[in-house]
Parts: C-alpha cells; structure tokens; sequence
C-alpha cells in the first residue's frame, strides 16, 4: 500500500468515525434533554425513564459503534494489524458489558 | 442514591458546564472537576459520583472527537493502539473498584497528579516537533496543520511500551476514579514519547470514550448510575465543551501546560485532603 492510499483511507475512516460519533452524541442528547424536561416538570413516570435510559445506552452505545466501524474499515483496507487491535478493542469492551451483567445478577 | 429535585439537576447541569469548558480546553474528559464537586461538595457516595462523571466523559469524547475528525489532529492509528492498553486497564479497574478502598486509590492519585504537573512545568517550552515537511513520520507519527505557526507539524512516536503502560494506568485510573484518564495520559505522551501537546490531548479526547464506556457500562450494571442526574450533568458537558472547542483553537499551546499544571496540583490537593481523612 502506498502512503497516498494509506493516507486517503485513513481520512475516509476519519470521517466516518465523526458520523458516527455525531449521530450517536445527538440522538442520546435528544433523549436525555427531553426525559429530563419531562421528569423536571411532571415528575418521574414511565415514558421520561424509558427516553433518559434509552439516551443513557445510546450514549454508552455511542464508542462501541466508533470501534466496530474501525475494526470493518481495517478489514475493507485489509490493514490485518489494525483490524486485530481494533477487535481485542472491541473484545474488552464486550467484556466489561458480559462483567456489568453479572454484576446486575442477570448472569 | 440522592433525591432528584428540579434544583439539584440545575446544579449538576452547571457543574457540568464549567466542567466542560475546562475539559474540552485541556483534552482531559471533565471528569477530574466533576468528580470532586459531586463527592466533596454534593457529598454523592463516590461510585455514584464517578459514574455520572464517566457518562460525561464519554459525551465529552464523542463531541469533541466528531468536531476535529477529517482534521488529522487526532492521531487515529496510535489511539487505536493505546486503546488495548486503556479499555484493558478500565475493564480491571470497573471489576475491582468496590473491593479497593478510597482513601488509599485517592492519595495515590494525588501523588500522581503532582508528579505529573511538575513533568509539566519543567517543560514548557519543549517542542517535540520535525519541522521539516517532508519527513516521514512513521506508522504511529502524526502530521497536522497548526493554525498559530502557519506551519504543517510533523512528529514520530517514541518509546511506545512508555506510551502503553502510561495509557494501561490512564485506563485504571478511569474507571476507578470516574476521569477520562486524560490526566495521567497526555502528560506522558507529550513528555516522553515525542507526541506534541495539541496532538496529544485531541488523542487522549479521542481515546476517553472508549475507555469510559469500559468503566461506565459496569457502573450502570451495578446501579449506580442515576439516569436523571447523569443526564443533567452531560447536556451541562455538552453545552460546555462546545464553548471550550472554540476558544482552545486560539489557546497557546504554551497557556495550555501551565494551565494543566496548576489544574494538575488543585486536584492533588483536593485528592490528598480528602483521601487523609
């Protein structure tokens, strides 16, 4: 691989990862802001805690997403080194959900 | 768990702000000012307060990181590297926080964090940069252009097992404490491993919340996190740290160390005060 092409791959990947980032910060803010307003002025009820927990994963979602995009770009740019980091990345991030789980006696 | 009040939440909304703003104009998540307040000044239990701080940090990466991304300030390649090291370091660190006892992580944070600003303030006006154009920075290198010199900045990585532990503590240190990581991070990166301040503090941004999800997603499924008051606290980050991304473009690189610094050793303080009692 050149570095013209090394270096054209690594913008495509930069910008997707802004994508990303952006969609998942504003639909989390979108959910957060108005399960917010809405418990702040009717009070706790079901439809306000299912739009702040759902904002709440999203926000939590929101890298995970970041890191998966990065392990298919690596694989598409077949770059083998950075698709394996990217997935022990994604790994240990699977890790601690399967840990919060456990913690949450689900497990 | 605190009771959530229409006043309380405005209160978190702005610490999240003033949070927010400062992280953004250090590169750290905002978390190291957030944490303190909510636990020393609020008096949250220490885990709930660590956990709205790492759903902070997270908001704060995913912003500022979207903002810079295209721009190459962000080194992409290394954070994906370091982050193996962070993720691994806060999975440990999430799975171990309740068995470890505060006052001793907390003390040994404040020794870090003044070692750290000292690191700092020794080198000022250290320039770990190539200024010639052309020159090949390496698989792990960077090169981004700097708005204040007019100038295309070119860096190589240095003695990156040095950048590898530094981002493993970084990540232990997050999920324990409910900071980005940023703190023990940068500092390091700029110092010993050739990585110019900008270029490090938009990496470490980027790498935080991926670090934080690790800590943060056991924090949720332990219970700890309070949505209403988490939500309260990331649209004050938000708000924040949209005002500190544009006044950090026209921040001196030199302002941004000394700032660190002192920040650096008012957290020590505050860490020491509370972790001796």
């Amino acid at each position: 691989m050149t570095r013209g092409e090394r270096h054209a791959g690594a913008l495509r990947l930069e910008r997707m990862i802004g994508r990303v980032l952006r969609a998942g910060v504003t639909t989390s803010s979108v959910c957060l802001a108005s399960g917010l307003l809405w418990t702040m002025a009717e009070g706790t009820s079901a439809p306000a805690r299912l739009l702040l927990q759902t904002g709440i994963v999203v926000l939590l979602a929101t890298p995970v997403a970041r890191v998966v995009v990065s392990v298919a770009e690596y694989v598409v740019e077949r770059d083998w080194g950075f698709a394996t980091l990217t997935a022990i990345v994604l790994l240990e991030l699977l890790a601690s959900a399967l840990a919060a789980l456990v913690f949450n006696r689900r497990l | 768990m605190p009771a959530v009040t229409p006043a309380l939440a405005a209160i978190i909304f702005s610490a999240g702000a003033v949070s927010g703003t400062l992280g953004a104009l250090l590169g750290l998540g905002g978390g190291v000012f957030l944490v303190p307040f909510l636990n020393l000044v609020l008096g949250f239990p220490f885990g709930v307060a660590a956990a709205i701080s790492l759903t902070t940090v997270i908001a704060t990466s995913s912003t500022v990181s979207a903002g810079r991304a295209g721009r190459q300030l962000i080194n992409m390649r290394l954070g994906m590297l370091l982050e193996v090291a962070t993720a691994g370091g806060s999975f440990l660190g999430g799975i171990t926080a309740h068995l470890i006892a505060q006052s001793l992580l907390q003390r040994l944070f404040g020794i870090v964090a003044a070692v750290v600003a000292m690191i700092m303030l020794t080198r000022l006006r250290r320039r770990n940069v190539i200024l010639d154009p052309a020159a090949d920075p390496g698989v792990l290198g960077g090169r981004y252009y700097e708005d204040e010199s007019a100038t295309t900045v070119t860096y190589r990585v240095r003695r990156l097992p040095v950048a590898l532990g530094a981002s493993f503590l970084a990540g232990n240190v997050s999920s324990l404490l409910g900071i980005g990581g940023g703190i023990v991070k940068v500092p390091i990166l700029n110092a010993w491993c050739g990585i110019p301040l900008r270029a490090a503090a938009a990496t470490s941004a980027f790498m935080i919340g991926v670090t934080a999800t690790a800590g943060g997603v056991i924090y949720y499924g332990r219970g700890q996190l309070e949505p209403t008051l988490a939500a309260a606290a990331v649209l004050g980050v938000q708000i924040g740290s949209w005002g500190g991304m544009r006044f950090g473009a026209t921040a001196s690189a030199k302002w941004l160390k000394a700032l660190m610094a002192v920040v650096l050793f008012v957290v020590s303080a505050m860490m020491f005060a509370r972790g001796g009692r």
